[in-house]
């Protein structure tokens, strides 16, 4: 073989290789996209019953209920809408009322969120990203002003 | 005045720095050699004074200085001392200073080892060196100053995000940065290559060992890191397909190529171009992930802050760096000499297979980290790209590769027999149809992938020894012929063995671990047992304990199978006054073997009971352990003689030496 | 003057780092062509094979490809020869040399003082505050009361009026041993078991340890109307996670206020920062507030000790109320110190974004809304040009009310 016959050898494999990978990338972006929705947008039916989704925003202040059997409800809120979200398990340990939160899972007929995965923030200075983009839409999200001065130490230690 | 003084050192790295990125690449093009060994004492020099900036940092760490703000955002008096050394680099401010101390260490590395580089060659990586380390040290001057001052003094400090007090912070980003930063040599080396426009002996010699080296620290900071969130973040997942991780992946399978090529080089003098290209290539992906991760455009645990100014200005670094390097190439490359000619079915075309499905895995996970951002630039659409994605695309790519692996090192160079090789494998086909046929045999269709994902793994095992059981001669069965065979084997082919083995270890580990992972969540009163294959766990009650900055609240369980107790399980939530009642989840893990029980705890009930997650995870350690075998083969490679002194192997007096 | 010394020594270090090798007579020889990289190789595998790291096959084959790239080396290099010998490049090196000399000293300078504090002194409130709110000789007092309470340790009334003088000094520890043996000799009542979980607090960096809470139960129990108990059972719960549980303690604490009651400003800031993320244990209720020593103890006029051993004021439940009506004065005094500060940094400094707004804020709560008015518009002045700024201080302005 000629050194041109490997080099077509080589380019042409690797073409192959190519090819397959961007067929599989887009058969399986198309099943595995989950776009990220606010409460407003869900309200507004832009989203089909069943469809994966993300939803995102704060904890209703005063919406959570625990059920039996580890069953969790609560309300998503972006100020303007809420959403009811329905979820079984553990939540993360930052989820509390009045605290960003996103929910992944999918929308009942009813207008009822059912989440299988609920994710938290991992720090409590932190707000998920697409909730604060979420939140700035609907006017609720204020940049949080400078920290307080900080305190001045007392103690002679 | 320790703040201000590791301050002006930074400062004094810089002006360093830029000196040290001109003139001695012009010493280089002059050929005048005191400009050149500039390059030496300035490397060694701006080492000095980042390690005196580094210091001072850690210095107001320990002893709690809140006047400075990096150390009131990030530290507590009461943290326990480790922690107060690791939070260094648990923030935004410090990992960076850990980065350009690290590139730092490596420049004065080459300054001070370098003596058998070509004097030009070394000053022109030094100064590429220094443009990188220039550019960072203007980015951490400019946006992130540590050492910034409060105007007044805060009586405490905020204390370090909870799920960093962890000995995880102690290992996880200085290796992974060991990783990420020691690619930059790799890239300097094909920088400075370019510049000169050739590629001589020394170059295939230095690149080599550095690329090693940074590829076993990447693989063990990604494997602590996956251990850790294993651990930590209380959901008995070991890897996410989060952007983060794969931002760490992404170089490691790009390292991992460019440690495949680079044998090629250093052998056959062959893939150049490509070589060069890789080198480039990783660093650049290393230097994408540290963007990704410190410019706030992903959000998780590794995200400090979100500075929108950091952001432009990583991605500047990144596009000038990427970009020019790749104009560089375009220019350069062509005048490279080709090397030799291989047939298609040889080592080096085992060793271009491995490289064409790395490179296309790596490009894949690329596609699936960068598309909702590309899409969100775009359209303003807000997506997320789950596991599904990366399963479905990154396991199909990899298994084509796991079934060459066991045939690449018994391919010889230049012209090789797939037949022969073929044959000599058939006792690890039978390995593997055995582990396929058992495992078939005991779970039938209900996972219909795990058995040949079990007897993939066999097979890479088998595989991998193959070589070494016919080399060491294992079955004449004397032990003094054996051990005098395996002594004068060359470490590197004793590398290349126990990083293949250790590779199907992983694989297997996954396999199993996702397979017959069982797990259970429910809500348990004291007294209450739960049970999860074959063992009970008995929940005795809820016990506080006092921790230095934190409370902590344990459930007491004893671990019973067959009716003996095996062990007693803790798991706790811990509660941080300082960050405002901010609490963590220590899952409590129970060892059997290469098996884990794992127990976290969720909220407690008003009825008395408390929600537990609870897994059995058949042979998940065996996930970690395979990556640290892995990096001890590389290191063991790295230890070869014979790579340091860049000899060929003996293998070449068999083969036809090809005509060059 | 040390620091700028220091800075002097590492500047030369710095300039020594690149004129050394220029300076240096030494001729440097050209080591690490190809060819002396075989070379080396050569030996290299010599060594091994006289160590016994390579087997003799192994070395000899090593032998022949590195002889073999070695000859093909030294054919390309004599071909390169042709290339520029090794010269020293004069203005090249005199540029090196200039940068290293005039440009690095200067420039790091200028980058250092633009962007550094180098002459940053902490600030040390307390020295301030110490040395003119206490009373002169203060220490020799408190030794002397020190050396009394030493021989009459059975003295209960003067553990307890020693120990906020502790606190007043910084001296948490002591201020802790104090009161629990008031406690002790004494027994309990809420107030004395409010003062200890209170020292204990404060000697605990602010955190309501658990041994701190369980005393503020049992002054809650004894007297459910105890407002510094409530106080720090609120801050517990916040400490531990649960708002919800310390807005309902305080919330009920300010209901329960008659009007103007003087700890009623304190309770109201805690709970106006209840979701704030900044620590609250160095809260000012707590320390500013009752850090000071009873009213008649030694008051800023400096009452003797002994004086008060005849006859110290028994400490109360009204104490609490006592001290506070003293805490505001003197807070708003350090606040207003920290404000002015700030303001004048302000006015050099225009362009810190944060400090505008801490600014703002900060003439906000002390009620001063003129001057908070004068700093937004000061603030737009020095951040004109910049959009994004100009917007956070519009809206921090339009949430405090100033607009409209």
């Amino acid at each position: 073989m000629t050194r041109k016959q490997r080099r077509l050898i080589l380019i042409g494999s690797s073409l192959g290789v190519l090819a397959i990978a961007v067929a599989l990338v887009l058969g399986s972006l198309r099943e595995s996209i989950v776009f990220f929705n606010s409460p407003t947008d869900i309200a507004e039916n832009k989203t089909a019953p069943g469809k994966r989704v993300r939803l995102g925003g704060l904890v209703k202040t005063g919406s959570v209920e625990r059920g039996d059997n580890l069953q969790i409800h609560f309300k998503v809120t972006d100020g303007n809408k809420d959403i009811p979200v329905n979820y079984r398990g553990i939540v993360p340990d930052l989820f509390r009322e009045g605290q960003g939160v996103i929910a992944e899972g999918h929308i009942e007929p009813g207008g009822t969120f059912v989440a299988d995965t609920v994710l938290a923030k991992h720090d409590e200075n932190y707000m998920p990203r697409e909730v604060v983009e979420a939140l700035k839409k609907q006017g609720h999200w204020q940049e949080t002003a400078a920290p307080n001065p900080a305190r001045l130490r007392q103690s002679a230690k | 005045m320790i703040p201000e003084l590791g301050h002006y050192a930074l400062v004094l790295a810089l002006a360093l720095a830029l000196i040290q990125s001109w003139s001695p690449a012009m010493g280089a093009r002059k050929g005048d050699l005191a400009l050149m060994k500039l390059a030496d004492s300035t490397a060694l020099a701006q080492f000095a004074f980042v390690a005196v900036a580094f210091a001072a940092l850690t210095y107001c760490y320990v002893t709690s200085d809140f006047s400075v703000a990096n150390v009131y955002e990030n530290s507590h008096s009461q943290m326990p001392l480790i922690y107060k050394f690791t939070s260094v680099w648990g923030n935004h401010e410090g990992s960076m200073l850990l980065w350009v101390l690290i590139l730092a260490l490596f420049g004065a590395l080459v300054a001070w080892f370098g003596v058998n580089l070509p004097a030009t060659l070394k000053a022109n990586v030094l100064a590429v060196q220094s443009w990188v380390a220039s550019a960072f040290y203007l980015f951490i001057l400019l946006t992130s100053n540590p050492f910034r001052r409060l105007a007044e003094l805060p009586a405490e400090g905020r204390d370090l995000n909870p799920i960093l007090q962890d000995f995880g912070l102690a290992v996880h980003p200085p290796m992974l940065y060991l990783g990420y930063v020691g690619f930059s040599m790799a890239f300097s080396f094909a920088v400075a290559a370019l510049i000169e426009g050739h590629i001589d002996a020394a170059w295939a010699r230095w690149v080599r060992p550095w690329t090693l080296l940074a590829w076993i620290c990447l693989t063990l900071g990604i494997a602590m890191g996956s251990y850790w969130a294993y651990y930590e973040l209380g959901w008995g997942g070991w890897w996410f397909w989060d952007p983060v991780e794969n931002a760490s992946l992404m170089p490691w399978l790009a390292g991992t190529a460019l440690l495949h090529s680079a044998v090629v080089m250093e052998k056959r003098n062959s893939l150049k171009v490509w070589t060069i290209l890789l080198a480039i290539l990783t660093f650049s992906l290393s230097l994408i992930g540290t963007f990704l991760v410190r410019s706030g455009v992903l959000t998780s645990v590794h995200t400090f802050s979100n500075d929108p100014a950091r952001g432009l200005f990583i991605l500047v670094i990144l596009m000038v760096f990427i970009g020019g390097s790749l104009a560089l190439f375009a220019w350069r490359a062509p005048r490279l000499k080709q090397g030799g000619l291989f047939a298609p079915i040889s080592r080096e075309s085992a060793l271009v297979f491995n490289n064409l499905f790395l490179a296309t895995a790596c490009a894949t996970v690329f596609v699936g980290t960068l598309y909702p951002l590309l899409l969100e630039a775009l359209t303003g659409d807000k997506i997320s790209v789950g596991p599904p994605f990366f399963n479905l695309t990154f396991g199909p790519l990899f298994v084509p590769l796991l079934v060459a692996v066991p045939f690449g090192p018994l391919l010889a160079w230049k012209r090789g027999d797939l037949y022969g090789v073929a044959q000599r494998l058939l006792v690890a086909c039978a390995v593997a149809m055995l582990g396929l046929a058992t495992t078939f045999a005991f779970e039938g269709t209900k996972a219909v992938l795990a058995p040949f994902g079990i007897g993939l793994a066999f097979f890479v095992m088998a595989g991998a020894i193959t070589d070494m059981v016919e080399r060491i001669d294992l079955r004449s069965l004397s032990i003094e012929t054996i051990g005098r065979r395996a002594a004068g084997l060359p470490r590197s082919a004793w590398g290349t063995t126990v990083a293949h083995f250790a590779l199907g270890v992983t694989l297997l580990g996954i396999v199993c671990g996702t397979t017959w992972s069982s797990e259970r969540i429910v809500a348990l009163k004291p007294t209450q047992t739960v049970s999860l294959s074959g063992y009970d766990l008995s929940f005795d009650g809820m016990v506080t304990k006092e921790g230095s900055n934190y409370r902590e609240t344990a459930a007491h369980f004893t671990v019973r199978t067959g009716g003996t107790v095996i062990g007693v399980m803790e798991p706790s939530k811990r509660v941080f006054p300082s960050r405002d009642g901010m609490s963590t989840t220590e899952a409590a893990l129970l060892t059997r073997g290469v098996s884990q029980l794992y127990l976290s705890l969720g909220d407690s009930n008003a009825d008395g009971s408390i929600a537990l997650r609870l897994y059995y995870k058949p042979f998940v350690l065996l996930i970690w352990l395979g990556a640290v075998v892995m990096a001890l083969g590389g290191a063991l490679s790295l230890s070869d003689r014979r790579l340091r002194i860049g000899a060929p192997r003996p293998a070449a007096r068999v083969m036809p030496q090809p005509a060059e | 003057m040390i620091l700028w010394l220091i800075f002097g020594v590492m500047t030369l270090a710095a300039v020594f780092a690149v004129c050394w090798p220029l300076a240096s007579r030494r001729k440097y020889v050209s080591s690490g062509t190809d060819v002396e990289v075989y070379r080396d190789q050569l030996d290299e595998i010599g060594r091994d094979e006289s160590a016994g790291l390579i087997g003799s096959v192994e070395a000899e084959a090593a032998r022949v490809e590195v002889s073999r790239r070695l000859i093909a080396a030294a054919e390309s290099a004599k071909s390169a020869s042709a290339a520029p010998a090794p010269s020293a490049a004069g203005s090249y090196r005199w540029a090196t040399l200039m940068a290293a000399v005039l440009v690095l000293p200067l420039g790091a300078s200028i980058i250092y003082l633009s962007l550094g504090s180098p002459n940053f002194v902490p600030v040390t409130m307390n020295a301030a505050r110490d040395g003119s709110a206490l009373p002169a000789g203060i220490e020799k007092t408190v030794a002397e009361v020190e050396a009394y309470l030493k021989n009459n340790p059975a003295n209960g009334r003067g553990w307890e009026v020693l120990a906020p003088v502790y606190l007043r000094l910084g001296r948490f520890d002591d201020a802790v041993e104090a009161r629990r043996k008031a406690l002790e000799l004494l027994g309990p009542n809420a107030a004395r078991l409010g003062d200890l979980g209170e020292a204990i607090v404060l000697a605990s960096n602010g955190v309501v340890t658990p041994e701190a809470k369980s005393l503020f139960e049992r002054a809650s129990a004894t007297d459910a109307n105890d407002v510094m108990a409530e106080y720090y059972l609120g801050l517990s719960a916040k400490q531990e996670g649960r708002r919800d549980e310390a807005l309902k303690r305080w919330t009920a604490l300010v209901s329960k206020a008659r009007e103007g009651a003087p700890w009623l400003p304190l309770v109201k800031n805690a709970l106006a920062r209840i979701d704030d993320k900044a620590p609250t244990f160095a809260a000012p209720p707590s320390k500013a507030a009752i850090a000071q020593p009873s009213a008649g103890v030694t008051g800023p006029a400096g009452t003797s000790a002994p004086a008060v051993m005849t006859a110290p004021p028994g400490p109360n439940a009204s104490q609490v109320a006592a001290a506070a009506q003293m805490a505001p004065a003197e807070r708003n005094e350090m606040i207003e110190g920290m404000v002015s500060r700030l303001a004048q940094r302000m006015a050099e400094n225009g362009s810190d974004v944060d400090g505008w707004l801490r600014l703002i804020r900060a003439y906000s709560v002390l009620g001063e809304r003129e001057k908070a008015l004068s700093a937004a518009a000061n603030a737009r002045a020095a951040l004109a040009g910049n959009d994004d700024n100009l917007r956070r201080i519009g809206e921090l302005a339009k949430e405090l009310g100033l607009e409209g």
